[in-house]
């Protein structure tokens, strides 16, 4: 979430808002965003509904445990509710296409 | 030379055991995909606000980025 807020001035310049979405707490998602300097929203997905809905559901084995939590994924959605892009697990990492296509849309108005 | 096998032993021990803990389970295919209609939803942030992508329709385009879980590097 920090490429994110390196590029929200861009992403915000360029008529995009930032949502994070993951499935802790919203107390995990404050303290995550007070130590990273997160300033745009980060969603609180508990149980996983909206992460299942979206598809990209995944039991992580992690400490001898299985943690679900989400995939990494970045979905643009433009002002009419239509996914325009996606990009999944590595892919989705670096924003830089993102905010490429953001201010492609912008000067396309 | 059988300390040196009793290393590479411990080392083997240590890969496998390392082989098992990243072994993972297959992840759920993306169910929406470009072209879709983003599904509506409501969710609070980290200040107890709720969001809705539908407060966005119109207006701005949404980046609505999933991560694993807080405090992963990225």
């Amino acid at each position: 979430m920090r490429n994110f807020q390196q590029n929200l001035a861009k992403l915000e310049a360029a008529d995009t808002q930032v949502l994070g979405v993951s499935m802790d707490s919203p107390f995990a998602n404050k303290a995550f965003a007070e130590q990273n300097g997160v300033a745009f929203p980060l969603l609180s997905d508990i149980g996983g509904k909206v992460v299942q809905e979206y598809g990209i559901y995944k039991e992580y084995d992690k400490f001898n445990t299985k943690i679900p939590a989400a995939r990494r994924a970045t979905y643009l959605i433009d002002t009419n509710g239509n996914v325009v892009d996606m990009q999944v697990d590595a892919d989705a990492v670096d924003p830089t296409k993102t905010v490429t296509l953001c201010e492609r849309r912008k000067v396309k108005g | 030379m059988r300390k040196i096998g009793i290393a590479l032993l411990l080392g083997c021990c240590l890969l496998t055991a390392e082989a098992q803990t990243q072994k993972e389970s297959a992840p759920q295919v993306p169910k929406v995909k470009v072209g879709d209609v983003a599904p509506d939803f409501t969710l609070v942030d980290q200040n107890g606000q709720p969001h809705s992508l539908r407060d966005y329709k119109g207006k701005k385009n949404v980046a609505l980025a999933f991560y694993v879980w807080a405090f992963s590097p990225n």
